[in-house]
């Protein structure tokens, strides 16, 4: 008991020169986007360069901001981001619970096959079907609209595993209940198991939102008109814009804070959901 | 019981209806045509058979292997700079008393980002007078980052790493804390010190974990493409130094219309990509 309580008195110096030198890599991870708000609020940023770098505003204007949303790109980008995003989620989840389902509790011939056809596709790249998909969704004139983008979430062979996972916990007995009361498969499902999936359908609602709404080669294949721009594409516009190292370092960094600081106000405030699903996605035996 | 009829098999197939209409559509038929196409020359109207011709273009162009080249090279040293220091950090994390939450998000705030906001505030962070060069300026160090081809490519490093050190501290973390306690405690009662206790239990049990990271490491690092983009544009600017495999794809296909050739290329990454999985997953003895 003493022993124990030395040894705790002992760490404590250690502990709090830990928590320091945590707290100064900490403020390093984010530095960048400190200064990246101090000069989206400097007014002169686009005419005199924001360096050597400072942290204060020295004349605090929402200047930049007006030009960023003056051409209303932005608003319209942040629509069209969430409409993918919200419909690849929406896409995503009707199609791995349902497989999950199907492959956790059905019996049918092809099973292992299907099943090991989905964890193969964890490995084949988007670059090695880009031209193809690019091609077929131009072949019926669906460049710069928003299908090419949502559909390809039908298949997701992570949240189909997760999914499966899911399902093999929960017990047999469920269906057989149902089963005896007369109810087919479909009602089984959505009457009974679908309900008790809340926590595995906010990871995969997480993932999938987080994944749809930072994409960026697929889009950037897909969207080319000025309309369709979903956010990063949108922000890549801009960053290609003004010649070499004379970019209007305002207006950039105004249009980068807000690309950022939405996800990061979100992200503070599920942050506890969203590493919980990071942390599961890369968990040994997931 | 329920019993397995005819009909009873055929819902299942209804349940896996939409996967198999998504693997069809995005999965089997790009994959297969994607390999056809790689033996025509292609513009994606006009096409012609031109059998192993673009292969053999591809491997003959020093481009491709500069592309080659710059992917292996800033992989390899983003996995070895953040998967130690990652570590470390989540096992500092780990151990203090307070802020395990803060300090969480601390590191996985880069992570959560687009990479093409991250990239954008970073053309400034590492502009001759910007932000690194200021720290750096502490050593009486200054470079230009994005000016000169060997230290562009340690630019993407410095970003890359700092974009994804987040990830590798938060699954670090969640792995470390699967470890039962008790598996410590024994340790210390049979007269362990800390070190001998992190040598002999943490490392260990933390095997696969080292292995996801270089098995997945890998896969992300051959695809590495959105923040060279940005950072380097279409060219992979200065002097091709941040020009990726991917790079080299999209720049053929999108940027050329040169489809056949693009189509090749994506095979040699998926052939790369795959090889690279089976070597580490054998070299790491990681357990699927």
């Amino acid at each position: 008991m003493r022993d124990a309580k030395r040894g705790k008195k002992k760490i404590v110096p250690f502990d709090i020169l830990a928590f320091f030198i945590l707290l100064i890599l900490g403020i390093i991870m984010i530095i960048p986007f400190v200064w990246m708000t101090v000069v989206s609020f400097e007014r002169y940023a686009n005419i005199q360069p924001p360096f050597p770098p400072s942290f204060k505003i020295r004349n605090p204007s929402l200047f930049n901001f007006k030009l960023a949303f003056e051409n209303g790109y932005i608003l319209r980008a942040y629509f069209n981001s969430f409409i993918v995003s919200a419909s690849s989620v929406v896409v995503c989840l009707i199609s791995s619970t349902l497989a999950g389902y199907a492959f956790s509790k059905g019996r049918f011939k092809g099973k292992k096959l299907l099943f090991y056809l989905i964890l193969a596709t964890l490995m084949i790249p988007l670059e090695t079907r880009l031209i193809p998909m690019y091609m077929m969704f131009n072949k019926i004139n669906m460049v710069n609209s928003f299908l090419p983008l949502i559909l390809p979430y039908m298949i997701e062979g992570f949240q189909i595993m997760l999914s499966k996972q899911f399902f093999d916990h929960l017990p047999d007995s469920l269906r057989e209940a149902a089963y005896i009361d007369g109810s087919g498969e479909f009602r089984t499902f959505f009457n009974i198991f679908l309900p008790l999936t809340g926590p595995i359908t906010a990871t995969m609602c997480i993932l999938t939102f987080m994944a749809s709404w930072n994409s960026f080669l697929w889009p950037l294949v897909m969207l080319t008109g000025a309309k369709s721009r979903t956010v990063p594409i949108l922000m890549a516009y801009y960053s290609f814009t003004g010649e070499g190292g004379t970019r209007w370092a305002g207006l950039t960094m105004s249009v980068a804070f807000l690309g950022v600081i939405p996800v990061i106000v979100v992200f503070l405030f599920l942050q506890k959901y969203i590493i919980r699903s990071i942390a599961l996605s890369g968990l040994k035996g997931e | 019981m329920i019993p397995k009829t005819r009909n009873s098999q055929a819902v299942w197939y209804l349940f896996l209806l939409p996967s198999l209409l998504g693997i069809i559509l995005f999965m089997l038929y790009p994959v297969f045509e994607s390999f056809r196409l790689s033996f025509f020359s292609s513009n994606g109207t006009i096409e012609k058979y031109v059998g192993l011709s673009n292969y053999k273009f591809i491997l003959s162009l020093d481009v491709f292997w500069k592309a080659v080249f710059n992917t292996f090279y800033i992989a390899f040293f983003q996995l070895l700079i953040t998967i130690p220091i990652g570590f470390v950090i989540a096992c500092a994390i780990n151990n203090i008393k307070w802020g395990k939450n803060l300090f969480k998000v601390l590191f996985y705030i880069p992570n959560v980002t687009s990479v093409v906001a991250a990239a954008m505030v970073f053309m400034f962070v590492l502009h001759p007078q910007g932000l690194l060069n200021n720290f750096f300026g502490i050593f009486g160090m200054s470079v230009a980052w994005l000016s000169k081809p060997n230290s562009a490519r340690w630019a993407a490093i410095i970003f890359g790493s700092w974009q994804s050190i987040g990830f590798i501290i938060i699954i670090a973390l969640a792995n470390l804390q699967a470890i039962p306690v008790d598996y410590y405690e024994a340790a210390t009662i049979d007269g362990s010190s800390k070190l001998q206790s992190f040598r002999h239990i943490t490392i260990p049990l933390m095997k696969g974990t080292f292995s996801f990271f270089i098995v997945m490491g890998w896969i992300n690092g051959l695809q590495r493409f959105t923040d060279v983009y940005i950072l380097g544009g279409l060219q992979g600017s200065p002097a091709r130094s941040l020009h990726t495999l991917v790079g080299f794809i999209f720049e053929r296909g999108f940027g050329g219309y040169e489809f056949g050739i693009a189509s090749a290329a994506s095979y040699i990454l998926l052939f790369l990509i795959l090889f690279f999985t089976y070597l580490n997953v054998r070299t790491t003895e990681m357990k699927i």
